[in-house]
């Protein structure tokens, strides 16, 4: 293959998964590892989602723009985060076929979603019953923070008063203003909040309000309410590594706000490009959820 | 403001149509008075195109040619500016799909199943968008269901072999005006809510110019041989959001129809 039929074919792959993207969740739930944690030293710190092999490489020192601020600009993906993206919260025993990870909570030091009795009880009842009702599986946007960990990674823009991200899963975008303006009344609610950034010296910090509850944090059912509170900290470490943070607060479903925790790892192939995502145009995915998840189907998978 | 900015812009053209009668072909012409408005400039020194931009003329997006009303469908005056006569040239045959299509409209628009709309029919769908410029792209985030293009203007080329909903753009500036170019189609969209189709041979050469400083006209060039004749042109004026609470929110089609469908709202 020369290099424009290779790109083709991994485009096209991508492209294929995206059709059938949460059939491949579903197929993933019952099969694989989380999707590829780890960069490449073979490709100069490829990470593995970008098509890349072996382990993260570490970048040069932090470059930055004419305004001052780190030019996080480029592709990035989410790196070893214990499978956040199956389940947020630690997993130490495989369920419904999700592997075994620590997820990605940092506090409390156990790796669990301090939930009240009540939204305990109803995590369990929708893993055990209504999985069909996960979000992604009906071509929604995958909410904040669960956006950073979704499959395909994201790429940063940053133009004057703005970060802007956009995702290649689901064609999400969020918009962060960093000029210093305000919320916009919490009687607006948004699959993706309404993000405002500040700098702090070189780190990127986002409060993100007005999240509706449609959104999980997971495929698991793990879940927030519409006072869902986020606060990322994007700390650029080398021109490859972002530390990234996120404190969760919800006072309807939490009993205390908790903290995840991860790196995010960039793309060096300048050839990368985002590829267009057509969920709903394809989605045939709830008819693969048994009637005993929530779905429409008659044969239980096995 | 703007009555200031458009007595300048006449009196600029006047002057240049002026030195062009005393020497002719020296001087060229602006193509309109509207030309002749110097956008500002991004950090960069490129035209700054950015902010938040919306259509006025909410009748296109039913129907881009002269039309009455019908169900569903507002009255409005064409945006074709080529053909002279305002109208898309079919070939016969498509011509006969595209009446096909106008009756069968609310089943065959995959507008109404909430796919992706198209270029250049998300242009001028009744939402806001926002336009982003760096040095390597133009990004244009749009409230209808959270589509996003990403706008190359680093002279990377067009991808062969794959098809999209929203096409491949590539973009070039050409003076003050961000020339896109977008290919690789699939034949899945219309232009409008009245049948005006294409193939997946369709290619569009979108012009974004700044027409003054809240004002932007969008002008699209549209050819498919399997379809058209000829090629043919729409323009559009797009307005500013001056509003200093806008924001781009959210349009969740398919959320709201799963919600409809549950019987909520």
């Amino acid at each position: 293959m020369d290099q424009q039929e290779e790109r083709i074919s991994r485009m096209s792959s991508r492209l294929l998964k995206s059709i059938f993207a949460a059939a491949a969740l579903a197929a993933m739930l019952s099969a694989q590892p989380p999707a590829p944690p780890a960069g490449g030293a073979a490709n100069g710190g490829v990470p593995a989602i970008f098509g890349g092999t072996g382990p993260h490489v570490a970048g040069g020192p932090v470059q930055h723009l004419s305004d001052g601020h780190p030019d996080m600009q480029g592709f990035w993906a989410a790196g070893n985060n214990g499978g956040a993206v199956f389940e947020l919260q630690n997993h130490p025993k495989p369920r419904s076929g999700v592997p075994p990870g620590k997820g990605a909570i940092v506090d409390p030091a156990d790796g669990f979603i301090p939930y009240q009795p009540w939204a305990a009880a109803k995590a369990t009842d929708t893993f055990e019953h209504n999985l069909a009702e996960e979000p992604e599986l009906h071509c929604y946007e995958s909410g904040v923070p669960k956006q950073i960990y979704v499959q395909f990674g994201f790429q940063i823009f940053q133009p004057a008063n703005y970060v802007v991200v956009t995702w290649e899963f689901m064609h999400a975008y969020r918009i962060i203003p960093t000029d210093g303006r305000a919320h916009i009344p919490t009687d607006i609610k948004l699959f993706e909040g309404d993000s405002v950034g500040h700098w702090e010296g070189d780190t990127l910090v986002v409060d993100t309000t007005n999240l509706n509850d449609r959104t999980w944090y997971d495929t698991v059912g793990n879940f927030h309410s519409d006072s869902e509170h986020v606060v990322e900290r994007f700390t650029e470490v080398d021109t490859n590594t972002i530390k990234y943070e996120a404190t969760v607060e919800d006072s309807k479903v939490l009993t205390a706000p908790f903290k995840i925790a991860f790196e995010l790892y960039k793309s060096s192939d300048t050839k990368y490009e985002q590829m267009e995502f057509a969920c709903i145009e394809g989605n045939q995915d709830v008819t693969h959820y048994t009637k005993d998840k929530g779905g429409n189907a008659d044969v239980k998978v096995k | 403001m703007r009555f200031g900015w458009m007595r300048h812009s006449t009196i600029t053209a006047a002057t240049a149509l002026a030195l062009v009668c005393v020497a002719p072909g020296v001087i060229e012409v602006p193509v309109s008075a509207q030309s002749a408005y110097k956008a500002p400039r991004t950090a960069d020194g490129t035209p700054d195109l950015q902010g938040i931009w919306q259509v006025r003329n909410t009748s296109a997006a039913f129907d881009l040619e002269d039309h009455a009303g019908a169900l569903g469908i507002p009255p409005g005056r064409s945006v074709i500016v080529d053909p002279p006569d305002g109208k898309i040239p079919y070939k016969p045959e498509a011509l006969a799909k595209r009446q096909a299509n106008f009756k069968n409209r609310d089943a065959a628009d995959t507008l109404n199943k909430c796919y992706m709309p198209g270029v250049p029919r998300i242009t001028y769908l009744d939402f806001p968008f926002q336009i982003f410029q760096t040095p390597k792209y133009t990004l244009i985030t749009y409230e209808y269901i959270h589509i996003y293009r990403t706008i190359f203007t680093d002279g990377s080329k067009h991808i062969d072999g794959l098809d999209f909903w929203l096409g491949d753009p590539r973009g070039h500036w050409d003076g003050d005006t961000l020339v896109v170019d977008v290919t690789d189609f699939n034949d899945q969209t219309w232009f409008d809510a009245s049948g005006d189709y294409h193939s997946d041979k369709l290619h569009v050469v979108e012009r974004y110019t700044r027409t003054g400083p809240d004002t932007l006209r969008y002008e699209a060039t549209i050819e498919d041989p399997d379809v058209f004749t000829r090629a043919w042109k729409i323009s559009l004026p797009l307005y500013r959001h001056a509003e200093p609470n806008f924001r781009i929110l959210e349009y969740e089609c398919q959320a709201y129809a799963d919600e409809a469908a549950k019987g909520g709202r």
